[in-house]
């Protein structure tokens, strides 16, 4: 055989090749609708980026063996933001313009998706948040390209001074970190609870990194205040409940907390039991579509779904129901058009995507960090649930009806 | 008064804390005449070697004994088999080689461990609070005052009373001429680099039960350290005892009395002392 044919039938034989791979395998002949996630794997945060991490990784394995979403299969690119903002624009716009992704999720610091979300309009690329609690994502700082699904840290304040309004106690104090959302929620809370008719009696906000918090401690005590409303990010928060503990704050004062995380609660351990707070998703949610899921993700991770763990599954979900329904994921304008205005059943409750901000209306939550023999941790129990309509901020501000 | 004598005691346990890492930065700085950037991620291995001790073991006092030497022969090997070929070059060779250790050994930590912080309880006879004063105050942080207190002292005589400890000085103040008269300087470097790294490690398992034992807390500890030790002078012992006074006394009552400025204060004090006794307050002039 000469050169020549050797190469035509080389050809030949690898176009048919080909072509017949592309008839017994007609999903996997397409290009992959890829998701990436700039977000935090290193340093303090990681936890929060190995829970969007984790979820994707459920989700992935699930849609894919079901065919993928329009017969074509999902892929996942995760970039290491090291909690930087500026680092967080760099990898997702790599992310866009080097692989091609029309859809970025998993952005963990608010900060951070304050950055990506301002450049998404020019990028042409859909910024959906499982994540970030920052009220100016969907009221300022708002864009056509950004969508949030989670629930919002004024949601959750929200939700927990409906409950606290109800409450016997009188006398709060509030602690909230130095930074955007820990001031914000600190006062988004005393707003509502003193037209509640109660009253703040003292407010602190420490700066994020605090590993002492015995003046703090010290000043709660001293304000004689029934219970404390705090908001600090998970490490903090872990330290403060600790210390408290160990002042014997806990005995005299009701901790009231904007976000009751599992990690947390794995980290304190019992000294945490009694702490109420809300909480964007909780694990022990009584849906049968949670329940499914808890067991799945349980099956695949070996632990129980965090609060980022739900939320970013059902983020992903629901983005696929939208593509699925649209037939395209190319159109990212199409498929804004369609998310707009649209339901989805998740796994807490009925989601329902505003069109004015892109805020998904949800239910919301208050919980109590209890000990059940069942579980190897301390675990959220649900002490209230109110829907959608009742904790979601008017369209484009942080402020309720 | 209650309330005077808490905050008073909120400042020593802190300053007790700080004086145990800042100690290991200054006495690094003043003899090998290093920036050790990793210093604080020596406080972190402490912590989780603490807790992984408490956890195997479940008996504290042992992870207090035990876990400090392992984190000083950790540092010891890490300076032998890199910072030693080193000295020479500039010294932001070093700064960049020690921020990449600390950067190594974090995300080293975060893969063995998980990113979940650990928590860590007090043993049996320091939980729970005594009365001092009209006030109840959690026994731990007074363990604290104390360790910090002989700790400080142990460091000071083992310098100015044993023979080692008068060869290390020497080099502090002249390594070649040490040279010269016969220390052996390479093995000087070594065993301080790991002593150093052992008190910051004791620092580590002592600070598990109040902090818990988490990622970034080794970058969070040596920015106080630095405040501390640029306070109280570089290589100095008594320095590191009074910075770490004056950070411990800026933090506690900074957030207790004027909590908009508690961070300011700290800055400003090391920015006042900087403008006017550059080379701290124990510190000697070069």
């Amino acid at each position: 055989m000469r050169r020549r044919d050797f190469l035509k039938t080389a050809v030949a034989g690898g176009i048919g090749a080909s072509l017949s791979g592309a008839y017994l395998q007609p999903a996997w002949a397409q290009n992959p609708i890829k998701i990436g996630l700039p977000t935090v794997l290193s340093g303090g945060n990681a936890q929060y980026g190995i829970q969007a991490k984790r979820a994707c990784e459920l989700f992935g394995k699930e849609i894919n063996a079901k065919g993928g979403i329009l017969g074509r299969p999902v892929e996942f690119i995760y970039e290491d933001t090291g909690s930087d903002p500026a680092t967080a624009v760099r990898k997702a716009q790599k992310l866009v313009e080097k692989d091609g992704v029309k859809f970025l999720t998993g952005t963990v610091l608010s900060s951070e998706a304050l950055a990506v979300s301002a450049k998404c309009p020019e990028w042409k690329v859909i910024l959906m948040s499982t994540i970030n609690g920052a009220g100016s994502l969907t009221a300022k700082a708002w864009n056509r390209y950004f969508f949030r699904v989670n629930t919002s840290g004024p949601m959750g304040a929200r939700a927990v001074s409906l409950y606290l309004a109800e409450a016997p106690m009188k006398r709060f104090f509030g602690l909230g970190s130095d930074y955007a959302w820990g001031r914000d929620s600190v006062a988004s809370f005393s707003t509502q609870i003193t037209a509640a008719k109660k009253e703040v009696v003292g407010k602190d906000y420490p700066p994020v990194g605090t590993k002492d918090f015995a003046s703090y401690i010290g000043k709660i005590k001293q304000s004689k205040a029934e219970a404390c409303y705090m908001a600090l990010p998970g490490q903090d928060a872990t330290i403060f409940f600790k210390q408290a503990f160990q002042f014997g704050l806990t005995r005299e004062v009701k901790l009231v907390t904007e976000i009751l995380e599992l990690e947390n609660m794995k980290a304190v351990g019992e000294a945490m039991a009694g702490t109420i707070g809300s909480t964007r998703y909780p694990f022990t949610v009584d849906t049968p579509k949670n329940r499914d899921f808890v067991k799945r993700f349980h099956a695949m991770h070996g632990v129980y779904p965090d609060m980022f763990d739900g939320e970013t599954y059902e983020g992903l979900e629901w983005l696929a129901q939208v593509i699925q329904k649209v037939g395209t994921a190319d159109d990212v304008e199409k498929v804004i058009d369609a998310w707009e205005d649209s339901s989805y059943e998740g796994l807490e409750g009925p989601f329902f995507m505003r069109k004015c901000d892109h805020q998904a209306v949800q239910p919301g939550f208050v919980v109590e960090a209890v000990k059940d023999p069942n579980y190897p941790h301390l675990i959220p129990k649900i002490l209230a649930t109110y829907p959608g309509e009742r904790v979601t901020p008017k369209c484009r501000t942080e402020e309720f009806a | 008064m209650a309330i005077l004598v808490e905050q008073l005691l909120n400042a020593l346990a802190l300053a007790g804390l700080l004086f145990l890492v800042s100690v290991g930065l200054s006495l690094v700085f003043g003899i090998l005449r290093v920036v050790n950037f990793a210093h604080g991620v020596f406080y972190m291995l402490g912590a989780y070697l603490g807790f992984t001790a408490v956890a195997v073991s479940g008996w504290f006092w042992l992870s207090l004994v035990v876990v400090p030497p392992l984190v000083g022969v950790v540092g010891a090997l890490l300076e032998a088999s890199t910072l030693r070929f080193i000295y020479r070059r500039p010294p932001i060779y070093q700064l960049l080689l020690t921020f990449g250790l600390a950067l190594i050994l974090e995300e080293s930590v975060r893969v063995i461990y998980g990113p979940t912080a650990k928590g860590i309880d007090p043993p049996p006879l320091l939980q729970g609070a005594v009365e001092i004063a009209g006030t109840f105050y959690p026994r731990y942080r007074l363990f604290l005052v104390v360790l910090g207190i002989v700790v400080g002292l142990g460091v000071w005589l083992f310098l100015q009373r044993t023979r080692t400890g008068l060869v290390i000085r020497a080099v502090a103040q002249n390594s070649e001429m040490a040279d010269c008269l016969g220390a052996n300087v390479g093995r000087v470097r070594t065993l301080v680099f790991g002593a150093a790294c052992a008190l910051a490690g004791l620092g580590g398992v002592a600070a598990g039960p109040m902090t818990t034992a988490y990622l970034g807390m080794g970058i969070g500890v040596i920015v106080d350290a630095f405040v501390v030790v640029v306070i109280g002078g570089l290589g100095s012992i008594g320095g590191s005892m009074a910075g770490s006074l004056i950070v411990g006394a800026a933090q506690t009552w900074g957030a207790f009395y004027l909590p908009e400025t508690a961070m300011v204060i700290m800055y400003a004090v090391m920015g006042v002392i900087l403008i006017f006794r550059p080379w701290g307050l124990f510190g000697e002039e070069e």
